[in-house]
């Protein structure tokens, strides 16, 4: 440690420099699609809950419709909360992660990045069980695309998920 | 204006040259009667978040007014190959020491 840069501590503790070199992130290198891709099965799984939440009828009494109501906007809640998770994460994957030459390897990456943020979208704002299939397609395309960057195969497998939809694992040899 | 500004490096994106913790003394005033040239490590604003600084290589001077800068770590960096060439007024200063931790 040199003299200079004990003088520069101290006078640091005292009016703290500013920071160079801090974009918002570390960087740490730490990415994986696999969180983007759980909420991805969260939001088709509350699209299903939705539509099969029994509705309650005209002579049921007030409490069997307030029981309707409080699990109908956990769902909705759940649902809106993991659509616009898949869209954080992609947008890190996105932002933070692929570089440049990624893209000169996978020029269909910006377009498969817009379908997913646009699906996610709609299956946030609707109830709406296409989009959400459409969500995970693209987010898997995704995963897909980030594993192959590095230099790993994938496998396309049912879900151990109760939406028992497809996922993509990385294969590790 | 004092010409000197004090800077304290966060990340990894000048390794080897400069790491997290290392302090960096800033000339603001080296720009003032020459231009940048490539080569010299800088501190400047960051193009899109202008209350963020970055400390980087100047890789080539892309035009009258603006550089092309790129980190030593370039695996590490966010730098022009991103966000492309950047206006000379972003440019903070030189580094003019640096104090390694």
């Amino acid at each position: 440690m040199s003299v200079l840069h004990s003088i520069l501590r101290t006078m640091d503790r005292m009016f703290p420099a500013r920071v160079a070199d801090a974009h918002c992130d570390i960087p740490c290198g730490i990415y994986d699609p696999h969180h983007a891709q759980m909420a991805a099965h969260t939001v088709i799984r509350m699209v299903g809950l939705i539509n099969d939440l029994p509705k309650p009828g005209p002579n049921d009494p007030p409490e069997k419709r307030q029981e309707y109501e409080a699990k109908l906007a956990r769902y909705i809640a759940t649902k809106e909360q993991h659509a616009e998770l898949v869209k954080h994460e992609i947008r890190i994957l996105w932002g933070d992660y692929f570089k440049p030459e990624h893209v000169q390897q996978f020029p269909q990456l910006h377009d498969l990045v817009w379908k997913a943020l646009k699906a996610g979208s709609k299956a946030r704002q609707e109830v709406n069980l296409q989009a959400a299939e459409d969500l995970l397609k693209a987010t898997n395309e995704i995963a897909t695309t980030f594993w192959k960057t590095k230099g790993l195969d994938t496998v396309t497998v049912k879900a151990p998920y109760p939406t028992e939809r497809m996922t993509v694992y990385p294969k590790f040899h | 204006m004092f010409p000197l500004s004090r800077f304290r490096v966060a990340d990894d994106s000048m390794r080897p040259t400069l790491l997290p913790g290392d302090y960096v003394l800033v000339n603001r005033w080296a720009f003032r009667r020459r231009a940048p040239v490539a080569g010299e490590i800088v501190v400047l604003r960051h193009p899109h978040n202008s209350s963020h600084f970055l400390v980087k290589r100047i890789a080539s001077v892309a035009g009258p007014d603006t550089v092309f800068v790129v980190g030593d770590n370039e695996a590490r960096s966010e730098d022009s190959r991103q966000f492309g060439p950047v206006a000379r007024g972003l440019i903070v200063g030189k580094v003019w020491v640096a104090a390694m931790r």
